[in-house]
């Protein structure tokens, strides 16, 4: 279901379909009522999975999307993490992450810290931290942080405004204006 | 509040937060584009925007 439904089918501006694929979809529509908003938010998801492990952000998205029920983004899949390696056998194991041989250490570690994340931020102790830290270092762990952040956010507000068709981050990164420092300047 | 990850030094930013402004440059750009886009729509008022941050940080245990 979608919140959007009023929305104007057609997109006033007709070059916008070249630069933000999904055309006619949900998403789309968002897009057509606040294109620079809509358009700086496909830019933020994009830096996230710009700067992470696409593996190690796939299975945080995706153990967040069960946790807040959002079914549009787990049945999808990011091909940026299947060309890593990530297979459909590991996903279909991701609610088993404590126990499957198929984790390793530093997945584990990410994970106990997004779902404590997702549950509530506030709960999330030292020694989660600590624990993604070790595998991936500070920068590493903030990086992680801030990514999931990003994620989380992305999919509660979708979630609210009933977004279900979300372009794969290759399409949204594509349509995304420039979101370097020195760009910005 | 004491930072659980070891920084690259002491610096803190205007609001006295560890500075961090050297890691993930992309995602704090863009961050900022963002918030340059939402500030720019004047949707909302900026009251009850400022209730709404208030509340959240409030509902969050955020309180600096």
């Amino acid at each position: 279901m979608t919140w959007l439904a009023r929305l104007p089918d057609g997109d006033p501006d007709p070059d916008r379909p070249a630069r933000a694929p999904g055309t006619g979809t949900d998403w789309q529509r968002l897009a057509a009522i606040r294109p620079e908003a809509v358009e700086a938010l496909a830019g933020l998801v994009a830096a996230a999975w710009a700067e992470c492990d696409p593996v190690l952000l796939e299975l945080a998205r995706l153990r967040t999307a069960t946790l807040l029920r959002n079914r549009a983004e787990h049945a999808r899949r990011t091909a940026r993490a299947e060309a890593a390696g990530l297979t459909e056998t590991k996903v279909a194991e991701l609610a088993a992450w404590p126990s499957s041989p198929l984790f390793s250490a530093r997945e584990r570690a990410c994970l106990a810290l997004t779902e404590q994340f997702v549950v509530d931020a506030n709960g999330v102790t030292d020694g989660q931290v600590a624990g993604v830290t070790e595998h991936l270092g500070p920068e590493g762990c903030y990086t992680f942080v801030q990514a999931l952040s990003v994620l989380e956010t992305f999919q509660r507000a979708c979630l609210t405004l009933g977004v279900e068709t979300v372009p794969d981050v290759d399409e949204l990164a594509s349509g995304a204006a420039p979101t370097t420092p020195e760009e910005l300047r | 509040m004491t930072p659980r990850i070891p920084l690259p030094d002491d610096a803190v930013t205007e609001l006295g937060l560890p500075d961090t402004s050297g890691w993930a440059p992309g995602i704090a750009a863009a961050r900022h584009r963002l918030r340059q886009a939402a500030f720019r729509m004047k949707s909302v008022d900026p009251v009850t925007t400022e209730l709404v941050r208030i509340r959240n940080a409030r509902f969050q245990r955020c309180f600096y």
